[in-house]
């Protein structure tokens, strides 16, 4: 039973540390612009596939493809925010049909490039095992883990103490105000989208390896992530990896309890309990306008 | 005065648009690949109107529409295969079954606005897919529920009756039940009960003030909503004869909101013509899957970003358009 629960327990901290990745970018976007962007699972798919065809065609190394692919989404996700979002900025029905168009319209192109089917993502950390306990993990698990710490650790000190990330923080907590101080809120927009885009894509070049490259790998995750910044609080960047990771835990446990055709149902009943019950989340940042 | 007027022409509109359609049989002789498509059609425009209340008449964004189009079509899947009910008492107990399931899950997701609501409706869409998609001993699981019946044949006109095993003949009947929502949605909308509608999608919080029950308003809309999606889902599976939960899932609640948003969310005509893009301009264009929603997804973000009321919209626009420009030019 011990065992179990270990497994279940390092299970969901790694499926939770890729719920925190794509969270994160989800909360830097919508602390700044106040949209959810439902194409962000769009933006993880892709970091997968193009971790992989940087791998497989290009470089060979596992490490400089997943930055390259994490680099390309940067630049697509600046794109994105200057060409879609930019201009029907104010709308928020109309911004979140676009994020809508976009899944339709990357998905399918995914799809017509590299096919329906999944890839498989070949990695030796895939294949090396290391026991933990009586189980064991491959050591991909574990650099899950690291990387994801790794990349919050960074992301607290770029937002907490450089001059950038004060300001990233100031426009999302006001950003008529951080206009009136001097910052240049335009680029704090296609910013935290870049950003946000090479989090999602570095969650879809890490899980890669461990399952299939698939069109709707990014679906699920984004579901999951949206439900952790529910339970964070939406905004809250503490809240968003604290949430993630609890999501990942709670819905490994769950299949110790309940049929596993039925997991996923555990993310959605926490979605709606967390909104009909505590809608500002753990953390209790309210938005005015929301709820 | 002038917003009777633009509903006049709507109506009129939708009524000749709906007329030529009772002709495609006529003209087309021996197409079934026409008819085929013009059913989808109207299998799509079905939902779409349920959702054109909700979103178009009311502001509210719900990306678990579909899912009450299943609840509809697996009552009505189960009711006919299990039950042996006929369709023609089955499909109105369908219909019901989702408005209640659309009441009973609005009275707690539409205290929630903005995005939480959407959120919420996503949730609870991606349950019901869940239930459709693993109860195996009811929904008969992931592979579908085989063996839906066309509808019995009607006891009248001939003597063998109406029915509906040819293509042509159940086209006729997907046509009539369109035509029959799209006035129901006429009606709706030309009503008091619209009007507070429309008061509520422009200011929430001023039409509560000046004395519209807001929650109960949205309950009943989104009760209405679901039931006339269901409807389309009855349809659904009886033309396709097997329900399957992929036909109620995530992506086709996101393509029932992008069909709305392409014809003009708010117009009465606008789902038609979004289902009419939908379905027919990827059949026209005749080109691998993938790619026609490729279009889909590009033709929907230039309409996002150029034209936000839909296709339907864009006449209004461009005669507000001109008219500033004539002005600016005075």
């Amino acid at each position: 039973m011990f065992d179990a629960v270990l497994e279940q327990i390092i299970n969901g901290t790694m499926m939770g540390s890729i719920y925190v990745l794509v969270g994160l970018g989800l909360v830097l976007i919508y602390g700044v612009m106040h949209v959810l962007n439902f194409a962000h699972g769009m933006m993880f798919m892709l970091g997968g596939y193009l971790a992989y065809s940087f791998f497989a065609h290009v470089t060979g190394d596992y490490g400089s493809a997943v930055l390259l692919s994490m680099l390309s989404l940067v630049v697509f996700g600046a794109v994105l925010e200057r060409l879609i979002f930019k201009p029907l900025r104010g709308n928020l029905r109309n911004q979140v049909i676009a994020s809508l168009a976009l899944v339709l319209l990357i998905q399918n192109s995914v799809i017509a490039i590299w096919g329906p089917s999944g890839i498989q993502f070949k990695l030796s950390t895939a294949e090396i095992l290391i026991p933990i306990g009586a189980v064991r993990f491959s050591l991909q698990h574990i650099l899950v883990i690291v990387v994801t710490f790794a990349c919050m650790g960074v992301l607290f000190v770029f937002l907490k103490y450089t001059k950038f990330g004060t300001a990233l923080r100031a426009t999302s907590q006001n950003n008529e105000a951080a206009l009136v101080v001097g910052i240049n809120t335009q680029r704090m927009y296609w910013v935290s989208f870049a950003i946000g885009s090479a989090l999602a894509a570095l969650g879809g070049a890490l899980i890669g390896p461990l399952f299939l490259v698939f069109p709707q790998m990014g679906d699920l995750p984004l579901v999951k992530a949206l439900a952790g910044i529910l339970l964070g609080g939406m905004g809250s960047i503490p809240g968003a990896v604290i949430g993630g990771l609890l999501i990942g835990i709670t819905e490994a446990l769950s299949t110790l309890v309940i049929a596993t055709d039925y997991r996923d149902a555990v993310t959605f009943v926490v979605i709606i309990l967390i909104l009909l019950f505590r809608p500002q989340g753990l953390f209790g940042v309210r938005v005015r306008g929301e709820a | 005065m002038n917003r009777m007027y633009q509903d006049r022409r709507g109506l009129a509109g939708t009524l000749v648009l709906g007329g030529l359609l009772f002709l495609i049989p006529t003209v087309l002789v021996d197409q079934p690949y026409l008819l085929h498509i013009s059913i989808l059609i109207c299998i799509y425009a079905i939902p779409a109107v349920g959702l054109n209340l909700m979103l178009g008449y009311t502001g509210l964004v719900s990306l678990g529409h579909m899912a009450f189009a299943g609840i509809g079509a697996y009552v009505a899947a189960i009711l006919m295969v299990d039950a042996g009910w006929s369709f023609w008492f089955a499909m109105p107990v369908a219909v019901v079954s989702a408005g209640v399931a659309g009441a009973l899950i609005g009275i707690p997701a539409l205290r929630l606005r903005s995005h939480h609501f959407i959120i919420v409706t996503l949730a609870f869409g991606m349950i019901l897919f869940l239930v459709m998609n693993n109860w195996d001993e009811v929904t008969r699981g992931a592979e579908g529920f085989p063996g839906v019946p066309r509808p019995d044949p009607l006891p009248f006109g001939g003597p063998d009756g109406i029915n509906f095993l040819t293509l042509e003949n159940f086209y006729y009947l997907s046509l009539a039940f369109t035509v029959a929502v799209f006035v129901l949605q006429w009606a709706l909308v030309r009503s008091d009960f619209g009007r507070s509608l429309e008061a509520i999608k422009q200011d929430e919080t001023l039409a509560s003030f000046k004395g519209v029950n807001t929650m109960a308003y949205k309950v009943a809309v989104f009760a209405i909503g679901s039931g006339v999606a269901g409807l389309g889902g009855v349809l659904k599976v009886s033309f396709l004869r097997v329900a399957a939960p992929l036909s109620f899932e995530l992506l086709e609640s996101i393509n029932i909101v992008l069909i709305v948003v392409v014809g003009g969310a708010g117009f009465l005509a606008g789902p038609l013509l979004g289902a009419i893009i939908f379905v027919g301009l990827p059949e026209y264009l005749r080109i691998a899957k993938e790619l026609r929603l490729v279009i889909f997804g590009a033709v929907l973000l230039i309409i996002t970003l150029f034209a936000p009321k839909g296709l339907a919209g864009m006449p209004v626009m461009l005669r507000t358009r001109l008219q500033r420009w004539r002005n600016a030019a005075v």
